[in-house]
């Protein structure tokens, strides 16, 4: 089963995320897919947050910044997919993949390589939540570069939207539900 | 305290003045309301709106202030007040360090006003969403 989470910057999305498979999830081992990749002291000091706010809920963290599926093989064997994982953040994987070769992969291969990647997650996992970044209302026409990397990431959170059961948007850390599957 | 969001233009203000006809208020742009405004509200009956938040938050961030903790303190003795602010995050991260920092900071003063508030309501093309 997949769960959409989608917000801005600031907006309390992965605090939600989070909550969200602890308390259904209670006491489980839970795996933390972390795709962000650190540069400097400000990337440094996200991660920091991030750890903190996960530590002693119980999550074992993933560092997986492209080919996504790769994760699965770095998990315990479980039997029946029994594994529980938190995946964040789409935005990060998206560019990994956009911008790990030169030139850059255009968006439908890079469309392509994520979804490829997320059924495999999603076949051999219980429960993933996905969180993913709401990019594209800001109203500045960027350059073609970044065009086409919001391109990518609005083909990638629609096709993830239709395979979820459940999509909520966190505004201001209020989750909004936009689809529930019945 | 009540929190009104949503994008550029969408008639915030126009929604909330529209909830409050009849009544009494002052509206403070990009600003907190000074202690002679708040004395002067209290006096007066009068409701106090801040339009524009994320611009006062804005300035502070670039005076070096502490947004967090001014918002706080004068939401401490819970006065009737109404926020109102743009959603500035959705987009893409900004390449400039101070434009991060505000959209970041922003966001989570408001994800803590959104918790402290007895309502929370998103406006998009001026109709109003009750989301707390």
């Amino acid at each position: 089963m997949v769960v959409l989470v989608i917000g801005g910057s600031g907006s309390g999305k992965s605090e939600y995320a989070e909550e969200y498979i602890i308390t259904r999830f209670p006491g489980r081992k839970k795996y933390y897919i972390a795709t962000m990749q650190v540069f400097d002291k400000e990337g440094q000091a996200k991660i920091e947050r991030h750890r903190k706010l996960r530590s002693g809920k119980g999550f074992l963290t993933i560092e997986q910044p492209v080919s996504i599926e790769q994760a699965l093989s770095k998990m315990e064997r479980l039997p029946e997919a029994e594994n529980i994982a938190l995946l964040e953040c789409m935005s990060n994987l998206v560019a990994n993949e956009m911008f790990s070769t030169k030139p850059p992969r255009p968006c439908e291969q890079v469309t392509e390589r994520i979804m490829q990647g997320i059924r495999a997650l999603d076949k051999g996992l219980k429960h993933l939540v996905i969180v993913t970044n709401n990019v594209f209302e800001d109203g500045i026409l960027y350059d073609e570069t970044t065009l086409e990397y919001m391109r990518a990431m609005g083909n990638v959170n629609e096709r993830l939207a239709v395979m979820a059961d459940r999509v909520i948007e966190v505004v201001a850390g209020i989750p909004v539900t936009i689809k529930e599957r019945k | 305290m009540r929190l009104v969001i949503g994008g550029y233009a969408q008639g915030k203000l126009n929604y909330v003045l529209r909830s409050y006809q009849g009544d009494h208020y002052m509206v403070t742009d990009a600003a907190i309301p000074s202690e002679g405004q708040l004395q002067e509200a209290v006096a007066e009956n009068k409701k106090i709106i801040i339009n524009h938040f994320h611009n006062w938050v804005r300035e502070r961030i670039s005076k070096r202030g502490n947004p967090e903790q001014e918002i706080s303190s004068l939401l401490e003795n819970d006065p009737e007040i109404i926020i109102i602010s743009d959603e500035i995050g959705n987009g893409i991260v900004p390449v400039d360090v101070f434009e991060r920092e505000y959209r970041e900071r922003t966001g989570r003063i408001l994800v803590n006003l959104a918790d402290r508030a007895e309502e929370v309501v998103r406006v998009i093309c001026g109709i109003g969403q009750k989301i707390k």
